[in-house]
């Protein structure tokens, strides 16, 4: 999401303490991957980072690790061997019933990770898998299959994530998810990694680092996005939840930076940090690398950076994982910061994009030629209007036709979200209308706040114009939100604002901005359930986890409601 | 002035109805007396003979019974809106198929076709409620028995010896059902300007007909909801006040059927089908679309085409040189998708629509919120509801009934489609074969 301005520190002192100092950050970054594999009952010399899968589909899924042969072979350095490493994949945890098995050759070029499609498996089937190299085994992972395309599941079940800063906190909320033994799959709808150097988008509204981030500097080139990734991955509650389910991934905008579009980001200065293109060909580059997801539909590395994709399972369900960074026009710019709302009838020009052209020809088949229940959009921004001052679409018309100064939905809070690109958004919905789609659900990221909405045809005559289909957000593992920004104590003056959003958007059903944590998403054949599970403080390691609140849509309804409990 | 569901035919041409009175009255059909002779049956053998023997054919026996209420014109979302309490628990209560489809085009001739033979339009030869009939040379609605040109799971019960009935409240599919079944209600009273009996009738009927004639399968199209929402002016804004009054109406009348089924001990040997033919989409007066101007206007097509207009789907005829006619089909497309309001112009031979040439060369779709106006945008189709588009193709279809083979409390995510009624139906009275060409559609109970 959109992040605030820095406060304490001024942007360009960042830049440069980060740039000088990084054997400093260097040996501060050390420090912190040996206290989190400390914690691990087994040290691993090799397979430092863990282990992950992802992607699954009826007969394959993709399978990741990196491989440390050298002690100089740290991530990003570009130093160490071409190595092999043997993986294995079997029924049983103890491998007595291996199904297939292979090596991988690795090595500096692609920064020693190891990532491969394994197809010959069973749908709907649990597998375990490992990696070893010179005799020492990874920790052993656990994935399952996505049903056969004909199947008819009685349920899935997904943990849903989003918004994970390092430097704000604790991944208690992937552990929540690692402590789970009932979910198929974790979705995770971007910003897994922030770009920051130290001091910026810490902690609360001091901007307190927790943790600090390697390197020490914002992350702009190559060994930079590497060691980024790498130290993500050596936080333990990270690791067990990849190695306890497989992931679907997509990004946001701090995969590269802050609030990036097609040609260029507000956390781009390209006097400084050179030709943002370049910069976001090394971004994707090392997430290819470090991520456990097909990009262009392959494992392979360097074959394209297309994430928007499609994974079925069985006539249940089918996810369209969207990437509205990629293609997307520039933010409108507002005359002040978001959550004053915006006035800009820009955002509803219908030369802006969130999807770009191809992307959006792609989702609409997605949504009415599947023939699967649930349509899924794993959605790395929120849809549902968020605005003040709506008018009735068909009044609408003819206000502009003679002021052209009203935006189509409304004045929006957040030009970030689909509310700043609100052609792109009539054009979903009407072919959804169009074409009489049922059960469209969009999963969103970003805010860093848990939201449950109703997707209003035409905001403005909202409920008489009917829905499209039903929006649910999880909240951020770290993130800030509301009350860290503004300092205030949880549910105190968040209220006031929760009160006026959902005064002026009557189709917002759940609006909790305060609150951290993951959710479970549960798919049946009557209906959809997001359980959001919300946790302590962020700087307590060990904080608490509870759930919070649960909303489901019946199916066929295109509505939110409340419900008292969450799937066990 | 007339809309797309008001039965177009040629002069002097007698409706369905004037043609089974002239049925009866000439001794071809026998007019049975029910509820007291307060409501008429006829059957086309044996008259004189108690109803309950009317049956031709072998008498098998057997305690099956299956009921196909077709709700016309429900939404599937219209079941959870609070006004329908006795569908949805017969929904909830039985197998649902919350992803259920209306078939091209999504109008309610072809799909009750769809639903007693199991087989597409390009089999069935009933494309759409209204036709371009190039024999005619005019446009009419498909309302004569000959015009099903295969068979149906009626006339295969029949021969099987297995009781039929139909209970239909529209003209037109009184019309094109025509005397297949052992006994047909004599739809009475008639809205003149709608041609339906009203629910309540249609309803009193089917009763009548479960104590009278007890026939092993019953069709009944319930025509109010259908009715009400296409002359509802308050649709197009969401309001839908009239609509919302057949609703709770239709569904008390389905209360009733329900309630009759298990006081009189069928329940248990019972599966009741309950299905829209379509769903239905509204406009406001401006959104209106007419084809017949804009491919006048074009010099090649002038002339030369004829439309017949289905509400949310214009059907497209080259009348033209048959060498010209691929050219024409292009033509036709690329002048239909620049008018505003059109969503699509298909050529009617793309596979997957499985239309028959009496759909003619292009079938031309409009987007949700609009409707078709053709030829004269003034005075053809003025109703705000409609449907024959893909924004109408969702539709509510669930299995309720006490009989074993009905799962309970079950949704599916199969994709139900009004094709699957027939096979249903057959397979769950154990006839054997299929029709020549096998179904297109499934055994939903398999």
């Amino acid at each position: 999401m959109s992040t605030p301005p820095p406060r304490a520190l001024d942007r360009r002192a960042v830049l440069a303490t980060g740039t000088a100092g990084t054997a400093g950050a260097v040996a501060v970054a050390v420090s912190g991957t040996r206290a989190a594999e400390a914690a691990r009952p087994d040290r691993p010399r090799y397979f430092r980072h863990g282990i992950a899968s992802g992607d699954p589909l009826p007969d394959r899924v993709v399978i990741w690790t990196r491989v440390t042969p050298t002690a100089s072979s740290t991530p990003g350095s570009g130093k160490g061997p071409r190595v092999e490493v043997t993986w294995e994949v079997a029924r049983d945890r103890g491998f007595t019933s291996i199904v297939n098995r292979g090596t991988f050759v690795t090595g500096p070029s692609r920064d020693h990770t190891v990532k491969l499609d394994v197809d010959g498996l069973r749908p709907a089937t649990w597998y375990h898998y490992r990696f070893t190299y010179r005799g020492e085994r990874s920790r052993v992972g656990r994935m399952r299959t996505a049903p056969a395309e004909n199947a008819s599941p009685g349920n899935l079940r997904f943990g849903v994530v989003s918004c994970a800063n390092w430097q704000a906190g604790w991944f208690s909320a992937y552990r929540g998810l690692a402590e789970r033994d009932d979910l198929h799959a974790v979705l995770h709808l971007g910003d897994y990694l922030y770009e920051y150097g130290p001091g910026k988008y810490g902690y609360g509204f001091n901007d307190r680092d927790i943790r600090t981030h390697d390197p020490r500097r914002e992350m702009v080139s190559l060994e930079d996005y590497r060691r980024r990734h790498a130290q993500y991955k050596t936080d333990p509650d990270l690791q067990d939840a990849h190695a306890k389910f497989p992931w679907i991934i997509t990004w946001d905008d701090h995969e590269v930076t802050n609030d990036q579009w097609a040609r260029g980001a507000e956390n781009h200065q390209p006097g400084r940090e050179g030709d943002y293109l370049r910069r976001r060909a090394r971004a994707h580059r090392a997430y290819d690398e470090w991520m456990p997801v097909r990009m262009n539909a392959t494992a392979e590395l360097g074959d394209g950076t297309r994430l928007y994709r499609r994974l079925r399972f069985g006539k249940l369900a089918e996810f369209s994982m969207l990437d509205l960074r990629t293609y997307r026009s520039m933010n409108v710019e507002t005359l002040a910061p978001t959550p004053v709302p915006a006035i800009q009838a820009e955002v509803s020009d219908p030369d802006r994009t969130i999807t770009g052209k191809a992307q959006m020809r792609w989702l609409k088949r997605s949504l009415s030629e599947t023939d699967a229940l649930w349509k899924v959009v794993g959605n790395p921004v929120m849809i549902a209007p968020i605005t003040f001052v709506q008018v009735p679409g068909d009044l609408l018309g003819p206000i502009n036709d003679v002021t052209g100064l009203l935006p189509s939905d409304g004045f929006p809070y957040n030009v970030d979200q689909w509310d700043g690109f609100t052609a792109d958004r009539r054009e979903i919905v009407q072919h959804i209308r169009d074409h009489q789609v049922q059960n469209a659900l969009f999963v969103t990221g970003d805010i860093h706040s848990g939201w449950a909405s109703d997707l209003p045809f035409d905001v403005g005559s909202y409920p008489l114009s009917g829905s499209a289909g039903v929006e649910f957000v999880c909240s951020s593992v770290t993130s800030n939100n509301l009350k860290d920004l503004i300092a205030a104590p949880r549910r105190t003056a968040s209220l006031a604002v929760e009160a006026v959003i959902r005064l002026n958007n009557r189709h917002l059903k759940y609006l909790n901005f305060d609150d951290h944590g993951f959710s479970v998403l549960d798919l049946t054949a009557k209906r959809a359930q997001m359980d959001w599970y919300v946790i302590g403080d962020r700087a307590d390691k060990n904080t608490s986890i509870r759930w919070s609140a649960s909303y489901a849509t019946k199916v066929g309804t295109n509505t939110v409601t409340q419900v008292s409990k969450p799937v066990r | 002035m007339s809309d797309c569901c008001t039965p177009r035919r040629p002069t002097g041409e007698p409706t369905p109805f004037e043609r089974g009175a002239a049925e009866i009255a000439t001794g071809r059909r026998a007019l049975l007396g029910a509820a007291g002779g307060a409501i008429a049956f006829s059957t086309a053998a044996l008259a004189g003979a108690p109803i309950a023997d009317a049956a031709p054919g072998r008498g098998r026996r057997t305690a099956k019974r299956a009921y196909v209420l077709v709700i016309d014109g429900c939404l599937p979302e219209e079941i959870d809106g609070g006004l329908t309490p006795n569908l949805k628990k017969l929904r909830d209560g039985g197998l649902r198929f919350p992803q259920a489809r209306s078939m091209p085009v999504m109008e309610t001739i072809p799909n009750h076709v769809m639903m007693m033979t199991g087989v597409r339009p390009d089999r069935t030869g009933v494309p759409s409620n209204t036709i371009y009939d190039r024999k005619l040379k005019d446009v009419r609605t498909i309302e004569r028995p000959s015009d099903i040109k295969v068979d149906t799971v009626i006339e295969r019960m029949g021969r099987n010896g297995l009781r039929t009935g139909t209970v239909l409240s529209k003209d037109y599919l009184y019309g094109v059902f025509g005397g297949r079944a052992t006994a047909r209600w004599e739809p009475a009273p008639i809205i003149p300007i709608s041609g339906h009996a009203p629910d309540v009738f249609t309803m009193r009927a089917a009763l009548a007909m479960l104590d009278d004639v007890d026939p092993h399968l019953m069709f009944v199209n319930l025509g109010d909801i259908d009715r009400f929402g296409h002359t509802d002016v308050t649709g197009g804004v969401g309001i839908k006040a009239l609509r919302r009054i057949a609703l709770a109406s239709t569904d008390a009348l389905i209360g009733q059927f329900i309630g009759r089924l298990k006081s009189s001990g069928k329940w248990q040997d019972s599966i009741v089908v309950v299905l829209a033919d379509h769903s239905m989409d509204w406009s406001l007066p401006h959104r209106v679309v007419s084809l017949a101007g804009p491919l006048d206007k074009d010099p090649f097509l002038r002339g030369k085409v004829q439309i017949a207009c289905n509400g949310g789907a214009d059907l497209l005829y080259w009348t033209g040189p048959r060498n010209q006619r691929e050219k024409a089909i292009r033509r036709m497309r690329a002048v239909a998708e620049r008018v505003e309001g059109v969503l699509v112009a298909h050529d009617r031979r793309e596979p997957e629509l499985r239309l028959g040439p009496e759909a003619g060369e292009v079938l031309v779709y409009c987007k949700a919120g609009w409707r078709f106006s053709d030829p004269d945008p003034v005075t053809d189709n003025p109703i705000p509801g409609n449907h024959g588009h893909p924004a109408t193709h969702a539709i509510p279809f669930f299995i309720g009934g006490g009989h074993s083979a009905v799962p309970r409390r079950r949704a599916s995510t199969r994709t139900a489609r009004t094709i699957d009624v027939a096979p249903t139906v057959a397979s769950f009275f154990g006839l054997s074969g299929a029709p020549r060409g096998g179904w297109d559609g499934v055994d939903l109970l398999a």
